[in-house]
């Protein structure tokens, strides 16, 4: 169907002036909204649920939104990044729990040395994450296997700071951390929103985010083209590290408490962001941009299901199904903008 | 009862035992060149879960035979959580006390290795086994085994389906804990509100006869409406989004929340704070933060499951049926309400000043039986 409209187009023979303004201007707008397809899903969700609820539309409900997709977002940015080399990071829902037992543990330990716990706890996160990476850039193993091998090691290692148990009494003054507002934002959205600004502006204006492209799109290109493969993606999987491990500080700091099974199944949410966002698991394709839209979906999906009191088990079958349709419905467009 | 101090550790050496076999297996599979990174992976987790041991070992020196009694028991739970963590104190306690020695497994929330430490112990002829179970409707097989080899079986915190195979069971009421729970609640709204109520993970059995007992109670009070009732999976930070998205649906008709357990219900604590809004709201538990809660007035009240007497009962169970002497088929009890009154006490024996605790757990947990009483703690 896709093929036929654009022949049509560029076979036509032209009648008159204005009538050829129109039609470039029709094929000009249809572009836009299919690069565009997300958006337009986001926004009919939207509406469907402004529609159907006085109360989903407000500032306060806007607020919810934002602070249950901070963490969550956080996870999935370092995950595109993973994403566009091709590779994939299961180990970040782990992440999660073993950096905020970390920071648990410290601050319990040393209630005054409330930073020092935050910087261990990210620490973490980025020694995990360099481990990842090291294991995959130097070793080659597949991205799969070793941060499957991480995800099961660093949960138990969770377990292991708990000795097996949740740590609870954590100081309020940990709570403080995701619980200060600044102009009317929780700190954990207003740390969403510059990782968004600083990754997206990092993958679109530097040399870096074009190394990340370049290496996903085709290793071996890459490496003739001078860049040093490895390197690069060694550093995506530090900064997916650290990235979680700032996540499991304003996760555990906003429920002022360190379970070893925090973040759990974190890393498939974040996977489902990413693709959703439009990016190719084979690597090359995809934005910050993108993976922003996919989890606020996912983030408003489970608002809206909550606020019209859906149950559980239904949220999840239509979750899943809108999921898939989001991907469908993208996949539609690239290849109508393509053909 | 006696020093013997040596005792602490037996749990800690069949701990350890498990963990060279794992790291057994994984040594095999680095074996293949391609599969280095694999390999260094199963190194790092063998070395964690060998740190796991030594880390839980401070307490415990070198364990030695019995010395007196010396009866072996074994021991299977579904998972180190913190119940079972407070639960396993609570069995060393009596053990140490008894001269009782333990042969603790740890089954990771899986059903076939259960199974399998089950038919470990039965081969290891221990005097009887405690089965803090994975799943209800499992192990039939390896009951029957025990049956057929004379081991006497304990079911402690959940039962096992296949009821004619165990000798005792040491269970709580959830039933009765949903019902004294949502009471609590009622009293408090004086019969007449809305709620909404945060579930268990869906179909899990606590998770079922909780609900149960929430419903039975509120069929007695007509003027209160459950506004909406779903899971977060016993999880403060599920809790914590569901219940801000609850806020934004219902604003202000909303009078309360009933909680299934306490992480959930301090998740629903936390998004009244960031909404700005105090609504009473129950738990059940009595863990930490949850007796603090009640404490500084987040939690109307809760429900204690204390897992160092609920598990040191199943070990004395255990006890009184090797030394032959009569048992119940089954002890249930009923948590014994936290209301703001009591809760120090509690606070006490739970956390600030659990080592006293322990020390006369042992002859509470005797005298409990001789009453009936067993959640009793005074």
């Amino acid at each position: 169907m896709s093929t036929e409209q654009s022949t049509t187009t560029a076979k036509l023979p032209l009648p008159t002036e204005a009538a050829a303004r129109d039609r470039w201007n029709r094929a000009r707008v249809e572009e836009l909204l299919i690069r565009n397809s997300m958006v337009l899903v986001l926004l009919l969700v939207i509406a469907y649920f402004s529609y159907k609820s006085a109360r989903f539309a407000t500032v306060p409900n806007l607020r919810t939104i934002l602070i249950a997709a901070a963490p969550f977002a956080l996870v999935a940015f370092g995950q595109t990044l993973v994403i566009l080399t091709g590779g994939i990071d299961l180990s970040v829902g782990s992440v999660i729990a073993v950096s905020a037992m970390t920071g648990a543990k410290l601050v319990v330990g040393h209630p005054g040395r409330l930073w020092i716990a935050v910087a261990a706890a990210v620490g973490v996160g980025l020694l995990v994450g360099l481990i990842n990476g090291l294991i995959i850039s130097r070793l080659n193993v597949a991205p799969f296997v070793a941060t499957l091998g991480m995800l099961t090691a660093a949960s138990g290692f969770a377990y292991v700071i708990g000795h097996g148990a949740p740590i609870n009494g954590l100081p309020q003054e940990y709570g403080k951390i995701a619980n200060t507002t600044i102009l009317g934002l929780q700190a954990p959205v207003l740390v969403m929103i510059a990782g968004f600004v600083i990754l997206a502006a990092v993958m679109k204006k530097t040399a870096f985010g074009l190394r990340i492209y370049a290496v996903g799109g085709n290793r071996t290109a890459a490496e003739v083209a001078g860049v040093n493969t490895r390197r690069t993606l060694t550093s995506v999987y530090v900064l997916s590290g650290a990235l979680a491990g700032i996540s499991g500080v304003i996760l555990s700091s906003r429920v002022i408490s360190g379970p070893p099974n925090l973040g759990q199944g974190y890393e498939l949410d974040a996977i489902a962001a990413v693709v959703i966002g439009g990016a190719s698991l084979l690597g090359g394709r995809g934005t910050i941009w993108g993976t922003l839209l996919g989890l606020l979906l996912i983030q408003t999906l489970n608002n809206g299901l909550d606020i019209l009191v859906v149950p559980a088990y239904w949220q999840a079958v239509i979750s899943g199904i809108l999921i898939v349709s989001a991907v469908a419905v993208d996949m539609w467009a690239t290849n109508r903008s393509t053909s | 009862m006696g020093h013997k101090p040596q005792h602490f550790l037996t749990s800690v050496e069949a701990g350890a035992s498990t963990h060279n076999s794992e790291g057994k297996k994984m040594y095999k599979t680095s074996r293949r060149p391609s599969a280095i990174a694999v390999g260094v992976v199963a190194l790092a987790l063998t070395a964690t879960a060998c740190g796991a041991g030594d880390k839980s070992s401070p307490k415990a020196a070198s364990g030695g035979s019995a010395g007196s009694g010396g009866e072996r028991v074994g021991v299977t739970v579904y998972d180190m959580s913190s119940f079972i963590t407070q639960g396993q104190e609570g069995m060393n306690a009596f053990a140490k006390a008894n001269g009782i020695k333990l042969l603790w497994n740890s089954a990771s929330n899986d059903v076939s290795t259960q199974a399998s430490q089950i038919e470990q112990l039965i081969n290891q002829k221990v005097g009887a086994i405690a089965i803090v179970p994975v799943q209800a409707d499992s192990l039939s097989p390896q009951l029957q085994a025990a049956k057929a080899a004379k081991i006497p079986v304990v079911a402690v915190n959940t039962t096992l389906k296949d009821t004619a195979a165990i000798t005792s069971s040491v269970l709580p009421d959830d039933v009765a804990a949903g019902a004294q729970e949502m009471t609590m609640m009622a009293k408090k709204l004086g019969g007449k509100g809305n709620i909404v109520i945060l579930q268990g993970p869906l179909a899990s059995s606590p998770e079922l006869d909780r609900t149960k007992g929430i419903m039975s109670v509120l069929a007695k009070y007509p003027n209160i409406k459950v506004l909406a009732k779903d899971t977060a999976n016993w999880k403060r930070d599920q809790a914590v989004n569901k219940v801000k998205n609850w806020i934004s649906s219902f604003g202000g008709k909303l009078n309360g929340i009933v909680s299934e357990n306490d992480d959930m219900g301090l998740g629903a604590v936390q998004a009244f704070k960031e909404a700005k809004v105090k609504l009473p709201v129950v738990g059940i538990d009595g863990i930490q933060d949850g007796l603090a809660a009640v404490k500084n007035g987040d939690f109307i009240g809760s429900s204690l499951q204390h897992g160092r007497v609920e598990m040191a009962t199943g070990l004395a169970v255990a006890q009184m049926i090797i030394k032959g002497e009569p048992v119940k088929k089954s002890y249930t009890y009923v948590m014994p309400p936290i209301t703001p009154q009591n809760v120090d006490q509690y606070m006490a024996n739970v956390v600030t000043n659990k080592d006293a605790f322990l020390k006369r757990l042992p002859e509470l947990v005797a005298k409990n039986l001789k009453s009936g009483d067993i959640a009793n703690e005074k």
